[in-house]
């Protein structure tokens, strides 16, 4: 909330300032900054509220307190208007299987913090517990319970579940944030285990040739939908990698405002990773005026930090109505043929 | 609703109309010393992005294993500041601005921040091409980083320009009771290479700024220097300038 929306507009509440009533932390733990904007926060909050309590509301009826769901259009629907953050993790493990592979796997979890670590992995890991989310109260040393620790073992179960993986930086803000809304590691450790075994394309192996594919697929779209902005990035030769590489690798983590990442990564667990680039391709369409006034590289890539700010990512609700519509039609067959062409392309360069 | 970065800009600052003009290179420079992609010497000042002027930019990249303290080493010397607990790993690349005064010539540093683990630099290295300078750093309480740095210094042979400015920098040394690397070993790793050496502290601000320094000068008199000029000696510079551990005020 770093830009003031609308400050013509705010009317000041008698009793008091927004700061006074808007708690220093917030629902995830983490620590406002010092120069958040509590009006505009408060402001903006008392318009999602009706949308939240009508939507907790719709969710009760349809779950009746079930604690099984069925994939079909409904749901989806309803997952694209956001899941109230008491079912958040319910939805995401049915929708993405990860509940299914618990329940076919039991102890399998405990099995790999049980087995034996290699030093290198743990050695990597450890370099970033305290690097991940120090903002977080409950990610500080002194918490208790410790994040931390929870960090720790999901993250080497993962290494050791998936050793070709290992652990990749940017997986320690994944499997974080994962942590927050499960409060539950083996529900954490599934998670991860939808995510980077079958949503997202190899993003996170040593290669990197998914991570490195999906930036020039998000090119090719770019190129198609938004070729205004694909000319500003070929006159000032910038690679894709230097402004979206956080996007793909974080999941939006730190880019975009917490409640959007979230909302972002209902639909990523229900629909799949073409998500990614909806939103990706919504933020530079919106902005590309802005985009296409930059005059060198360094301007592209804080304009690209721009696009990530403001009011319109900040109001999740629009936001997310706008990345099915904005973007025009993107189906999976677009994207797979594209994925083909750019990783064929890729492996050519480098060999 | 929105959460800050641990690691703050100074807000969104606009970019300004009167943006540096890319690729025009100025009088008295060596081709090969000046990709136009990384070096603007326009003729009248530019302003860089923060809206300060300066005459000359260049383009200078923090490498290291990860955790050795880059970004850490950036804010230092970029806001002055060290906040211990506040960092989080960098993911991917990242650049920061600023400009110093050197010998009336205002030079502009981008600096920019890699992710130091080995599977991002199929990433990041792409971007070694256009770099006039690299800081290549350990940490002195971490063996491991200083073994990697031959390696390092392999990638940086392949994939950055001939003539690229490389500083060898040992951080950390302000936990001195943790130290597993000897600054002798740092020196005689630096000397087989044949770059430049000092040991610094982001923490405490030993060497942060004498780094940065170093380089733009270098960078400087290689861009600007009249003919009958000696050379910069950069290793020589920093000898004289350097404080070590034992004398520093910390």
């Amino acid at each position: 909330m770093e830009k003031k929306s609308k400050p013509a507009q705010r009317t000041r509440s008698p009793d008091g300032s927004a700061r006074d009533r808007v708690d220093s932390v917030d629902p995830y733990g983490f620590q406002r900054s010092k120069d958040f904007d509590y009006e505009s926060y408060e402001e903006l909050m008392s318009e999602y509220l009706v949308v939240l309590t009508r939507r907790t509301i719709k969710w009760s009826k349809l779950l009746k307190g079930k604690r099984r769901v069925q994939k079909n259009v409904k749901l989806k629907r309803y997952v694209r208007k956001g899941i109230p953050n008491e079912h958040r993790a319910l939805i995401w493990m049915a929708a993405s299987g990860g509940q299914d592979q618990l329940e076919k796997n039991p102890g399998y979890y405990q099995s790999l913090l049980g087995a034996q670590h290699d030093p290198k992995l743990v050695e990597t890991i450890c370099t970033d517990l305290n690097r991940t989310f120090p903002d977080n109260v409950a990610f500080r040393k002194t918490a208790n319970p410790c994040m931390q620790k929870a960090l720790y073992n999901v993250l080497l179960a993962y290494g050791n579940h998936n050793p070709n993986v290992g652990y990749c930086q940017g997986m320690n803000f994944v499997a974080g944030y994962l942590l927050i809304i499960t409060k539950d590691e083996e529900k954490s450790f599934w998670l991860m285990d939808a995510l980077l075994g079958r949503i997202l394309p190899d993003y996170y192996s040593p290669a990197m040739m998914g991570l490195k594919t999906d930036q020039e697929v998000l090119g090719e779209l770019v190129k198609v939908k938004i070729p205004g902005v694909w000319q500003t990035m070929m006159d000032h030769n910038v690679m894709w990698s230097l402004v979206v590489s956080r996007w793909f690798i974080c999941l939006y983590i730190d880019v975009l405002p917490v409640e959007t990442v979230l909302r972002i990564w209902d639909c990523l667990f229900y629909e799949g990773s073409k998500i990614l680039f909806r939103v990706a391709l919504t933020l530079i369409q919106h902005q590309q005026v802005l985009l296409q006034q930059a005059q060198s590289l360094p301007d592209v890539c804080q304009n690209f930090k721009q696009i990530t700010q403001g009011p319109f990512v900040e109001e999740c609700h629009t936001f997310m109505q706008k990345i099915f519509t904005e973007p025009g039609s993107l189906s999976i067959a677009t994207l797979s043929k594209l994925r083909a062409t750019c990783r064929s392309r890729i492996s050519a360069e480098e060999h | 609703m929105s959460r800050k970065k641990a690691v703050k800009g100074k807000g969104s600052s606009k970019s300004p109309k009167a943006s540096p003009i890319s690729g025009r290179s100025g009088r008295g420079l060596a081709a090969a010393a000046a990709p136009s992609s990384a070096l603007v010497y326009p003729s009248r000042p530019s302003i860089s992005n923060s809206g300060e002027f300066y005459d000359i930019a260049f383009k200078v990249m923090l490498v290291g294993d990860s955790g050795v303290g880059k970004t850490c080493l950036l804010v230092r010397f970029k806001d002055g500041a060290f906040l211990a607990g506040s960092f989080i790993s960098t993911v991917g690349i990242d650049f920061r601005n600023k400009v110093m005064n050197i010998d009336a010539v205002k030079v502009k540093l981008q600096i920019w921040d890699t992710a130091g683990q080995e599977r991002f630099r199929s990433v990041t290295h792409a971007y070694y091409r256009d770099a006039n300078a690299l800081l290549l750093l350990y940490d002195v309480t971490n063996k491991a980083s200083f073994d990697n740095i031959r390696a390092w210094l392999t990638e940086i042979h392949e994939y950055a320009q001939q003539d690229v400015v490389i500083m060898l920098l040992g951080n950390k040394v302000d936990s001195s009771h943790d130290r597993m690397v000897k600054r002798e070993e740092g020196e005689k790793l630096a000397k087989e290479f044949g770059v430049p050496f000092m040991e610094t502290s982001a923490r405490s601000g030993l060497n942060v700024e004498l780094a940065f320094t170093a380089v733009a000068k270098e960078l400087k008199h290689r861009t600007m220097k009249e003919p009958e000029e000696p050379k910069f000696q950069l290793q020589q510079y920093v000898d004289k300038e350097m404080r070590t551990v034992g004398c520093c005020r910390t």
